[in-house]
């Protein structure tokens, strides 16, 4: 299953120098391990700044979404085997 | 400095399926295509507005094409460019994914990046290959041009992801560089000293020549001239007797010759422009009258962004069965305004606008872009319309595109497009 949406969710981070990574995400009632993160791409909207992180574990990707006006996390894509 | 320049061409292998594949893991290995129809637009509207989700494998992709396969994809005959309801017909497994604009963009300046770390100059040649003229990066010898290369390969791999490969091609002039480059995927690494030069030439196909395309090759065929070879023995005056200037380019590209110039000059655009395939046809003046002012708004938007008014509009639709037309025309006094711009495009299409054809395509295009001159109108309405215009490109500035509208296009929606690449959501 492939889909697009736009949930609200907690992400516990890793920092590392002036890099962010995504560790654990809770998602409903749900947590997922983030085993890897294989892509991380910006964009601007407006002045804002926006950065993807596109993560998986074993079974799921997931593109999370940071809005670094708001420090708000969202799950936007999800694709699970 | 080295008498004879060294060229670097490089390649990303079926770009935006390998992005793909490289931020989705689970994409890997298979056959998967990028659609033309974005996801920014296809989903984010009503999925941010109305809180819907979209699944991936019920998008219809209306009249949209594959903008690239990945390569299990194409083993299995899928092109680039192809409908994605032939697609579909040849590879009923294909899994069709919608670009992801903002990925790509971030992926090539990545790349462009990374050449400028090592190169005396870059010259981008399109989303996902470029030029680099790397004569004194490289120590002047193909020795220290190999050794680049696969620095830059370790970068690319670093930085952009092991899945997103590129074929370099190394030789002493552009149309070598690039023919080396394209002659090994994917990850290919050709160099081709300029001893080699005629015979690597000689080795290629002619369409494999970049400025060779098929209605050439068909020309050419058509003198008995059917590869590097025959097209070699043809006399130069022939060459340009049949095809002017294009038969001296002809006649050095057969023999290994091209320009050596990598420019990284940032160049002003010569034309904004802006089309749009719509998934049903327009049946009504009212319909094409709304869409029109939304590309128009579109295209003025885009050149006061960037400081430029035009003195040059066309206007063009397609129909139904294919066939379409447009007009041009020319104005004394520059404009900037989205509303102008559809009122000038109207009356070039009203003459042979027919709309019970069924439109499936607009288009305008400014051209003859002139500079933005600063100061205010004279006249009180265009002074009004200016000082709008200037408040309404601050909230573009601050919020992003699509923060405002016209109350008449409020029922238009564009989905955006990775064929014509993006440009509103800079990175």
């Amino acid at each position: 299953m492939h889909e697009f949406l736009n949930d609200p969710v907690d992400v516990a981070v890793d920092f590392s120098g002036l890099k962010v990574r995504p560790q654990r995400v809770r998602w409903g009632n749900h947590t997922y391990d983030i085993q890897k993160t294989n892509l991380v791409h910006g964009a601007r909207e407006g002045t804002k700044r926006i950065f993807y992180f596109s993560v998986s574990d074993d079974a799921n990707f997931m593109k999370l979404r940071l809005d670094t006006e708001t420090l708000e996390w969202r799950l936007v894509e999800v694709y699970a085997v | 400095m080295p008498s004879e320049k060294i060229i670097l061409h490089i390649d990303f292998n079926s770009f935006f399926a390998s992005v793909e594949q490289q931020a989705n893991p689970f994409l890997r290995g298979k056959a998967i295509a990028v659609a033309g129809k974005g996801k920014e637009a296809i989903d984010v509207h009503s999925i941010e507005k109305k809180g819907t989700r979209v699944r991936v494998d019920t998008l219809p992709y209306m009249r949209s094409v594959i903008t690239t396969a990945s390569r299990e994809a194409k083993a299995q005959g899928v092109k680039t460019a192809m409908a994605t309801w032939e697609a579909r017909r040849i590879l009923p497994s294909l899994l069709i994914i919608p670009g992801d604009p903002r990925k790509y963009s971030e992926i090539s300046s990545r790349l462009m990046a990374i050449l400028r770390r090592y190169a005396d100059a870059v010259e981008q040649f399109s989303v996902d290959e470029a030029f680099a003229d790397i004569t004194c990066a490289s120590g002047g010898d193909y020795f220290g041009a190999t050794l680049l290369g696969e620095r830059i390969r370790a970068d690319i791999k670093r930085e952009c992801g092991a899945y997103c490969t590129a074929s370099i091609g190394i030789a002493n002039n552009r149309l070598l560089a690039k023919l080396a480059s394209e002659s090994f995927k994917p990850n290919g690494f050709t160099v081709v000293p300029p001893e080699d030069a005629e015979a690597f030439a000689a080795s290629r196909p002619l369409q494999d020549f970049c400025g060779i395309g098929p209605r050439m090759v068909k020309r050419l065929e058509s003198l008995g001239v059917t590869s590097i070879e025959t097209l070699r023995s043809f006399p130069l005056s022939r060459l340009t007797h049949e095809f002017k200037s294009y038969g001296q380019f002809l006649f050095d590209a057969a023999h290994g010759r091209g320009s050596d110039l990598v420019s990284d000059d940032a160049r002003d655009p010569k034309s904004v422009g802006h089309s749009y395939t719509f998934p049903f046809n327009l049946l009504s003046h009212e319909e094409v009258r709304k869409n029109l002012l939304s590309l128009a708004d579109r295209v003025a938007s885009r050149m006061r962004k960037h400081g430029f008014a035009s003195t040059h509009l066309t206007a063009y639709v397609r129909y139904d069965d294919f066939s379409g037309t447009g007009a041009a025309k020319k104005f004394k006094e520059p404009i900037s305004d989205g509303l102008e711009i559809l009122k000038n495009a109207l009356v070039l299409l009203r003459p042979f606008l027919e709309v019970d054809r069924g439109i499936r395509l607009l288009g305008v295009t400014a051209s003859g872009l002139t500079k933005l001159e600063g100061g205010l109108p004279l006249l009180q309405k265009e002074a009004k319309t200016h000082s709008a215009l200037r408040s309404l490109d601050k909230v573009t500035a601050r919020y992003g595109t699509g923060t405002w509208q016209r109350a008449s296009t409020l029922t238009t929606d564009f989905k955006e497009r990775t064929s014509g690449w993006h440009y509103d959501h800079e990175t």
